[in-house]
């Protein structure tokens, strides 16, 4: 008798255990994968080969952690859903913020967990001539070659800035509660440059 | 751990030795027992935890403190509302507050007197129009939440001490 009701006590212990662990796995982001530029070999056109390797990049590109800070209004947005940003933050005549409320106040240069508070030493907004929100891959492809809106680069430059700037490579290290982006910033860097040797093509949608 | 060193109220404190996941909240409150600043919303939104920092430059600005951790606060002078007072008597932001009975728990009060107090400065150094006052008030106090006054008090209580004095903090003859 004892020992059976030792054995229903072990066997309700792993039962609770093992449903713990589950939602535990269950409630973890499982972390998006990216393609390398390998896998477009197949793609005997240069043309489509590069527009498909773009086209792949979009995934890092139209990702909450690229894509809220590179809103279409004066207002960043935040989380996973892309909610609006709260406290309500505003842009400000530079992108840090308005002079009372710099970005700079609640983030800074590291991620904080105990507060959720994601952080980098030069936590701002893209400029509003480099705002994805609402765009397709094709349009922010477009973007993203024209000097004009991207910051006077040209298009060899974006393999520096997406595959080693530290702020872009914190989406991939984003602190608690937020999904990183795909892959990694090594891949989404060796996308970027495989994609302008053949000819930075894109997509067309 | 990471030691810091940091001016508050006057006094230099330091070098302490806290946790790198140490908030500045906690830092005041559980490390030094200044409970003046208060612990609410817990995600920058209500402000009651805010506390005023001063830049070298001589302008100053609040921040939050319960996303914020201690150690970002190293080398920084910053003021708490235990010290708006000096030589045991209240500011006058203090004394219109009581005099307005501008707070009801007062919970959100320190977060409100902080922020007057920064707004005061900044209008001692570039006055704003008379006519502007209402908004620049409105814009200075937006942000902190308060659940229990309705907030009309906590502006009326603001302005005034600036009428009050208004030849240092509005512009003469508007």
């Amino acid at each position: 008798m004892k020992s059976e009701l030792q054995l229903q006590l072990a066997v309700a212990v792993l039962a609770v255990a093992t449903s713990m662990f589950t939602g535990y796995a269950v409630s973890q982001t499982v972390p998006q994968s990216l393609a390398s530029p390998e896998n477009f070999a197949s793609i005997a056109d240069t043309e489509a080969r590069s527009a498909a390797m773009f086209t792949e990049l979009g995934k890092v590109l139209t990702h909450p952690r690229c894509m809220n800070c590179h809103p279409a209004g004066d207002r960043p947005r935040q989380g996973d859903e892309s909610r609006l940003h709260q406290p309500p933050v505003m842009r400000g005549a530079d992108g840090h913020g308005l002079p009372a409320m710099r970005c700079s106040i609640c983030h800074k240069h590291a991620n904080f967990e105990p507060g959720r508070m994601p952080g980098h030493p030069e936590w701002h907004l893209a400029p509003r001539e480099m705002a994805w929100e609402g765009k397709t891959v094709a349009e922010i492809c477009a973007q993203l070659k024209d000097p004009a809106r991207n910051g006077g680069r040209k298009v060899e430059e974006l393999i520096h800035h997406i595959g080693e700037d530290t702020l872009v490579g914190w989406g991939w290290a984003p602190g608690a509660g937020r999904s990183p982006a795909p892959g990694t910033q090594k891949q989404a860097g060796a996308l970027v440059e495989a994609w302008v040797k053949t000819g930075a093509a894109c997509p067309a949608q | 751990m990471t030691k810091v060193n940091l001016t508050i109220n006057g006094r230099t404190y330091g070098p302490l030795e806290v946790r790198d996941e140490l908030s500045m909240n906690d830092f005041l409150r559980e490390y030094l027992g200044m409970t003046g600043t208060k612990f609410s919303c817990g995600a920058a939104q209500c402000l009651s935890c805010a506390v005023i920092v001063d830049e070298p430059d001589g302008t100053s600005y609040t921040s939050p403190t319960c996303v914020t951790s201690a150690v970002s606060f190293d080398g920084k002078t910053i003021r708490t509302v235990e010290g708006l007072a000096r030589d045991g008597e209240l500011s006058a932001l203090q004394k219109a507050f009581i005099r307005h009975f501008a707070f009801q728990c007062g919970y959100c009060t320190p977060g409100f007197l902080n922020e007057g107090q920064v707004l005061l400065e900044r209008l001692a150094k570039a006055p704003v129009k008379r006519a502007d006052l209402e908004n620049t008030i409105a814009e200075a106090l937006d942000g902190h939440l308060c659940r229990c006054t309705g907030y009309i008090k906590y502006h009326e209580a603001v302005r005034d001490v600036i009428l009050a004095d208004s030849r240092r903090y509005l512009v003469a003859n508007q």
